[in-house]
């Protein structure tokens, strides 16, 4: 039975996240009860009230403790205190005091909060998220589930139904009363999730956030994976689902009410803090983007640089485009990398890896003595480099 | 009675796992050059190491000493334009990159790297040093990494060497824990890359 409950939790965790699982229609749409009167969640001196969630609270801790000593974990002090500055911002200075925030290096759209007060946002998050009210946006929605008591929830309903499903099906007349005691789980998920974003809203309308950047953190999501479809030349996973076995509400229907939402609680217009954005994540975006960029999706990179640029295309902006493309090396990607790296030099680059990218692209157009000339000038600018050995035999070898 | 435990060995048998039933080690002796990864790449080691009957794809092979998580060496052999450098088991979702037309040797580390990351699902792999090499007679690209995997605090080592002829790639890495292990066996792993030729 402890094996049970333990691999349930397991099971939960993995519910209560933010990330897209793709879903198509909701149809079972069972009342979701509602357990006895819990205290909110948010008081420092919040401690967990029964045995459920004592267990929960226990198999949390050790997450939590295998995270903090993990390497993927963000320890730079600006970045977690703007983070935590939104954070706070939205739920006030006591509520968040309790949290414990854990940004991760991953380049995953997803944030979480586990149902002791831990919350993990995603590297990948912030690279997405183009403000600050659409990072308030998804922070909100995450407080929602810690405050209101979801993971606990969830857990009661997973313990419940299970054993109920296992006893039908193994009385040999249940298999399908079990299925749809499972999809009725799922259903009660993605109930939370709804009741999640519009806390989330109201928090980020009462904070003084634009409320119209919620929705549109899930258009964008769309279209990113319309754009990793295109490039891949597959089906966009934007519409994919769970059906009734998903965690999440589908993000078509998610952009409508959110939308809808934002009508009708629109918080402050055009208050998106786009400049704190900005400023806050101006240090991290390039390391951020470095991940996304190895990771072999042309067409989602292209979209967020795109979406980067908003603002204009910086230096660092095209040297990334440059080495997005450098690296896919299809077609005429070289070509367009070379220009992109020249553009980079042209705004006033400075950084010295647009000299090294430029040299290579010019080395495999055939330019030689061009090339040898930019890669010269990487091994100038950054003499301390750590390929600077093979860079110094490619630009002698053209001589 | 012995029909009894001859039915419990039975149940033990059929419940174990497949694969490692089926997974073998055989040695390699020292000193006998040996082809590796079912291609031309051969290498004399200079110490006795174990060769996995798992290949994670058809042109590499895996070698240990003392199982792969202590010591690891990887070959590949005859990699050629439009194939991966480890198997891609979500090819859907989130597919490796695959050696394309017109590589050259600085493209290698970045094609390790970024397969790496994927494979390992990890943003943590740093690419520490690259440096001109000989394969054999052969232009080669030696270069060093670290890494650690999500959940691990475990950071592990490696270096690599890989080299290009005619578009088409022969790689040897070796990847250990950082702490004492990859010291440990870098002198065997630098034999074997040493003796290599293709």
């Amino acid at each position: 039975m402890a094996l049970l409950a333990r691999s349930l939790r397991i099971v939960l965790a993995a519910l209560l996240v933010i990330q897209p699982v793709l879903v198509e229609t909701a149809r079972a749409q069972e009342a979701a009860a509602q357990p006895a009167a819990l205290p909110v969640a948010e008081e420092e001196t919040y401690k967990p009230v029964d045995k459920d969630e004592r267990g929960l609270w226990m198999d949390t801790e050790e997450g939590e403790r295998q995270l903090k000593a993990s390497q993927q974990v963000i320890r730079d002090p600006a970045l977690n205190a703007y983070v935590r500055k939104v954070l706070c911002n939205l739920v006030g200075q006591g509520k968040c005091t309790s949290i414990r925030l854990y940004i991760v290096r991953t380049p995953d759209f997803n944030a979480s909060m586990a149902v002791n007060g831990a919350m993990v946002v995603y590297s990948g998050l912030l690279l997405r998220t183009q403000n600050e009210a659409q990072l308030a946006a998804v922070l909100g929605h995450e407080y929602t589930h810690f405050a209101g008591h979801h993971g606990l929830r969830m857990f009661r309903q997973v313990k419940e139904k299970s054993a109920a499903a296992a006893w039908l099906a193994f009385t040999g007349i249940g298999l399908i009363a079990s299925f749809s005691m499972a999809a009725s789980l799922f259903s009660y998920s993605r109930d939370m999730e709804r009741e999640a974003d519009s806390g989330g809203l109201a928090l980020m309308a009462a904070a003084g956030y634009d409320t119209r950047e919620a929705s549109k953190v899930w258009e964008q999501l769309r279209a990113e994976m319309d754009a990793t479809a295109a490039v891949r030349n597959t089906k966009s996973r934007k519409d994919k689902n769970g059906g009734i076995f998903a965690t999440h509400p589908p993000t078509a229907e998610r952009v409508t009410n959110l939308a809808q939402m934002a009508t009708a609680n629109p918080g402050v217009a055009g208050a998106t803090g786009l400049d704190s954005y900005s400023a806050a994540m101006g240090h991290w975006w390039p390391v951020f983007f470095d991940d996304q960029l190895k990771r072999n999706d042309l067409g989602a990179s292209d979209y967020l640089l795109a979406a980067l640029a908003q603002q204009g295309w910086s230096p660092w902006l095209l040297y990334a485009r440059g080495e997005l493309y450098r690296r896919r090396a299809l077609g005429n990607d070289i070509a367009d990398a070379e220009k992109f790296y020249s553009q980079g030099i042209e705004a006033g680059g400075e950084l010295p890896e647009l000299w090294r990218g430029r040299g290579l692209a010019r080395l495999k157009l055939e330019r030689p003595e061009d090339g040898k000339t930019d890669l010269n000038e990487y091994l100038r600018r950054s003499p301390d480099a750590v390929d600077k050995a093979m860079i110094a035999m490619m630009a002698g070898e053209t001589r | 009675m012995k029909k009894r435990n001859l039915l419990l060995a039975a149940l033990v048998l059929a419940s174990l796992p497949a694969a490692p039933a089926l997974a073998g080690w055989k040695l390699v002796p020292h000193a006998k050059p040996i082809a590796v990864a079912k291609g031309t790449l051969t290498v004399t080691p200079d110490a006795d190491w174990n060769r996995w009957s798992v290949r994670p794809i058809k042109k590499g092979e895996v070698w240990t000493l003392d199982g792969t998580g202590l010591n690891e060496v990887y070959f590949v052999s005859g990699l050629i334009v439009g194939e991966t450098l480890y198997r891609d088991a979500d090819k859907k979702n989130r597919p490796l990159p695959t050696l394309t037309k017109g590589m050259t040797l600085t493209d290698i580390p970045e094609f390790f790297e970024s397969s790496n990351r994927i494979a390992l699902n990890t943003s943590l792999f740093t690419v520490t040093g690259v440096e001109p090499a000989k394969m054999g007679e052969r232009d080669a690209v030696k270069f060093n990494y670290e890494y650690a995997v999500e959940g691990s605090p475990l950071k592990r080592r490696g270096m690599a060497i890989g080299s290009l002829s005619g578009g088409v790639l022969y790689l040897i890495s070796y990847t250990a824990p950082a702490t004492h292990f990859y010291e440990q066996n870098r002198a065997k792993a630098e034999a074997i890359m040493a003796s290599a030729h293709y």
